[in-house]
């Protein structure tokens, strides 16, 4: 589907990839100068590498858990966050100014002149999205699974002449950053 | 006396300026406020000002205006009355000139706002606020003041307030304020009670004045000032966009509990207990706040460490029973502190969002003009012989190092302005020299006029402001003549002392040593550990006390065991004592009943 399937549990690949990629982003935290950073990581990546190949699962996790101690135990007090990440200082800034379509049906009249190509084809969207519903909920009844969707990806639309379901929701989204 | 009359009408000019785009949108239709018109607004009021001052400058003439009173009770006066004197009259022009530099910064940096037009007007109040706070001449209308500007931090620190820490730092702001706004009040109190007026200079008498108002007055200044122990308040306030943090948590805002202290000073004077709270509490806070500024990574943390730190040492001066050179350092600091702000608003910005020095590097080449304005402010803040930062924070240390008070305040103090140097060393090396470490493809200029011509501005006011004061204020107390020359040199020996400690740091950033964690550089990241200590301790054993006093006092034991059910088990105990007599023996009986006859017998 080129979406991976998301499972409630990890698998080791997933958790030791994470441990790796965590423990980079905190070395980087901590050397600030790119060639000492790049000297520390080929030195951690060796450590990895040398255990890559253990068959053994119980050893696997044991070194696994290790890992994970030694990164608690060393990890920066104040991790670099992208600033639009969780946690990061311009993340959900502009939440505030990101309000849904529908308040577009609320506007008055004099307003809405001001773009008049937009609500012209408005009410032919609103009614193909009307339309629409129902054929993507039952396209989304059918192909969960009894006990509740794997992933959060969306499936495509299967047959000819639907359209991909919630494509409404994804269509009208705001801005990232707002004008 | 036409000079008086000048001086009132100028500074009534001034302020009917400022208030001028809040009014008129409300007095006529056709009227449009922009962020241009709020500017120009504010350049006229700062011109304007410049006319009392130099009055003030030349011929030494102060005035009080006593408006309309407000009559509700026969014997207590409280009238709009303005004080124009040294302070209110040098803080005018100073505040106007900062505040117009950051609203022209201010047209480019929110340029791309929905609702920009609302934020220059918030920032206006919040202006009009403070000049309120600054002119009164009344604790009434300080206190409307005090609470307007706290209103307007609120506002604007919660300016994006989809985001949840920028909800949570405004409202930590206003619990913090109101704290202290406890302490204020009780002195008004006291002041309305055993004075019977709220005028400031009906208040100050030769006799000693009880420590209680005092401190309150210091418990305000604690809360709106950030001293340690009502401090995490500033840090989280850089949530704010920068505008809002130059204009309030740096030059204007953080200084209105100094100058509550610098307008009630004589009330101090003569209270040694006060003064020496004031001395040792500023001394805690300059260096609580220099060691947190030292491991932080975000550029505003660091400049809003710095603010604290300078605030504490405004603290110290007040203890040392200097307020004027308390309001020195209050205008000097104004200036190279917003530049600071502004400086780092600029490369913010320029780097699309990026606040961590650890993705700056190598800015001198790429932004020439805010890099040298960054220097120039560093070393004022440093306090550089002989740029505005020097004459306000030298003759701070001076006077410390001669007077026969705390010897321990004096050490931290040093040790303070030693690390002060650290961090702003540590700043500048990571953000301006070196390679770059920020990320590629990103679009960097300062081509701007509304960047360059603020910031240069408020350099030319970072390196002239503190001669410019010194020459034209005389001090009204002696300065100290003649020391040794160790304590002459002491400030510049620590800021020395500092930077070479900074530049040892950085070299070990550079060697191949992997970095660990160490106490205290946990202790300082942490800000000290105060925050999750306080924060959740306070509340809750509050609410766990709150929950005991509900549950277990009031249900169990008043009503439960002094009730009812109190009652019911002395019957109890009181019934079944009795009943083991009942044994039921007729043997039992028959002798307690010779025994009560022979007592009566007997007794009779």
């Amino acid at each position: 589907v080129g979406q991976p399937e998301m499972a409630a549990y990890l698998t080791h690949q997933q958790k030791v990839l994470r441990l790796y990629k965590k423990s980079l982003r905190h070395l980087e935290s901590w050397c600030i100068y790119r060639d000492k950073y790049r000297y520390f990581a080929c030195l951690l990546r060796e450590r990895f590498d040398k255990n890559k190949d253990v068959k053994d699962m119980v050893k696997a996790t044991e070194l696994l858990r290790a890992g994970e101690e030694e990164f608690w135990a060393n990890q920066h007090p104040q991790p670099y966050i992208f600033p639009d990440s969780p946690g990061g200082t311009s993340y959900e800034r502009y939440e505030c100014y990101k309000i849904p379509e529908w308040c577009l049906d609320f506007w008055h009249p004099s307003e809405k002149a001001m773009y008049p190509d937009y609500f012209a084809k408005r009410e032919q969207w609103k009614k193909l999205q009307r339309e629409s519903w129902e054929k993507e909920v039952k396209q989304l009844e059918e192909e969960t699974p009894a006990d509740g969707p794997r992933t959060e990806a969306l499936p495509p639309a299967r047959k000819e002449g639907h359209l991909p379901p919630l494509w409404w929701q994804y269509v009208t989204r705001p801005r990232e950053i707002p004008m | 006396m036409e000079t008086t009359l000048l001086l009132n009408t100028s500074m009534l000019l001034t302020l009917m300026i400022i208030l001028t785009p809040i009014l008129l949108p409300l007095l006529s239709k056709s009227f449009k406020n922009s962020p241009a018109l709020i500017t120009k607004t504010v350049k006229t009021a700062f011109l304007t000002s410049l006319a009392p001052m130099t009055i003030f400058m030349h011929s030494n003439a102060e005035s009080i205006i006593s408006h309309w009173e407000w009559k509700f009770i026969m014997n207590f006066k409280i009238p709009i009355s303005l004080k124009m004197d040294q302070y209110s009259m040098m803080f005018f022009p100073i505040a106007l000139f900062v505040t117009w530099s950051i609203l022209q910064f201010a047209t480019w940096y929110m340029a791309s706002e929905p609702y920009v037009t609302k934020f220059f007007s918030y920032l206006l109040m919040f202006l009009i606020a403070m000049l309120t706070l600054t002119i009164a001449n009344n604790m009434f209308l300080l206190f409307i003041g005090w609470e307007g500007v706290g209103i307007m931090s609120f506002l604007l620190i919660g300016w994006w307030q989809g985001r949840a820490e920028a909800n949570t730092a405004a409202l930590q702001a206003v619990l913090y304020n109101r704290i202290g706004d406890i302490g204020l009040i009780l002195s008004m109190a006291w002041l309305a009670s055993t004075t019977n007026t709220w005028e400031i200079q009906q208040t100050f008498s030769t006799t000693q004045t009880p420590t209680l108002p005092l401190l309150g007055l210091i418990l305000a200044a604690t809360g709106k000032s950030a001293q340690f122990g009502l401090h995490p308040w500033l840090p989280a306030a850089m949530e704010g966009p920068t505008p809002v943090s130059a204009l309030l948590h740096s030059s204007t805002m953080v200084v209105a509990g100094i100058f509550l202290l610098i307008r009630t000073h004589p009330m101090l004077t003569n209270n040694q207990t006060a003064l020496t709270t004031c001395l040792c509490l500023g001394a805690l806070s300059t260096l609580f706040a220099a060691t947190c500024a030292l491991t932080q990574n975000d550029i505003k943390k660091i400049i809003a460490f710095s603010t604290s730190s300078q605030l504490g040492l405004m603290m110290v001066t007040i203890g040392l029973n200097l307020p004027q050179l308390a309001f020195l350092h209050i205008s000097t600091h104004a200036f190279f502190k917003a530049m600071l702000f502004l400086c780092s608003g600029s490369i913010i910005h320029n780097l699309n969002g990026e606040q961590d020095i650890r993705k700056m590097g190598g800015l001198q080449k790429m932004l020439p003009t805010t890099t040298s304005c960054l220097t120039i402010g560093n070393l004022a803040l440093m306090g550089t012989p002989f740029l505005a930062g020097f004459y306000s924070k030298d003759l701070i240390i001076e006077n410390l190092n001669i007077s026969y008070l705390n010897t321990w305040a004096l050490t931290l103090t040093l040790l303070a302005t030693s690390f002060t140097a650290t961090y702003t060393l540590r700043m500048t090396l990571m953000v301006q020299t070196g390679f770059t470490r920020m990320t590629a493809l990103t679009p960097v200029n300062e081509n701007n006029k509304t960047i360059t011509n603020p910031i240069t501005r408020l350099a030319l006011g970072s390196i002239t402001a503190g001669l410019l004061i010194t020459s034209y204020i005389p001090p009204t107390k002696t300065p100290p003549m003649t020391m040794p020359t160790l304590t002459k040199t002491a400030a510049i020996i620590v800021t020395i002392l500092g930077i070479l400690l900074a530049l040892e740091l950085s070299n070990t950033t550079h060697t191949l040593t992997q970095p660990k964690q160490n106490t205290i550089m946990n202790f300082s990241s942490t800000l000290g550990y105060f925050n999750p200590l306080t924060h959740r301790l306070s509340s809750t054993n509050l609410l766990y006390s709150g929950q005991k006093l509900a549950s277990h006092l009031i249900d169990l034991s008043w009503y439960k065991k002094m009730g009812p059910e109190g009652l019911a088990d002395l019957q109890t105990m009181a019934s079944k004592t009795s009943t083991t007599l009942h044994t039921g023996l007729i043997k039992t009986y028959l002798s307690s009943f010779a025994l009560s006859i022979l007592i009566i017998i007997l007794s009779t």
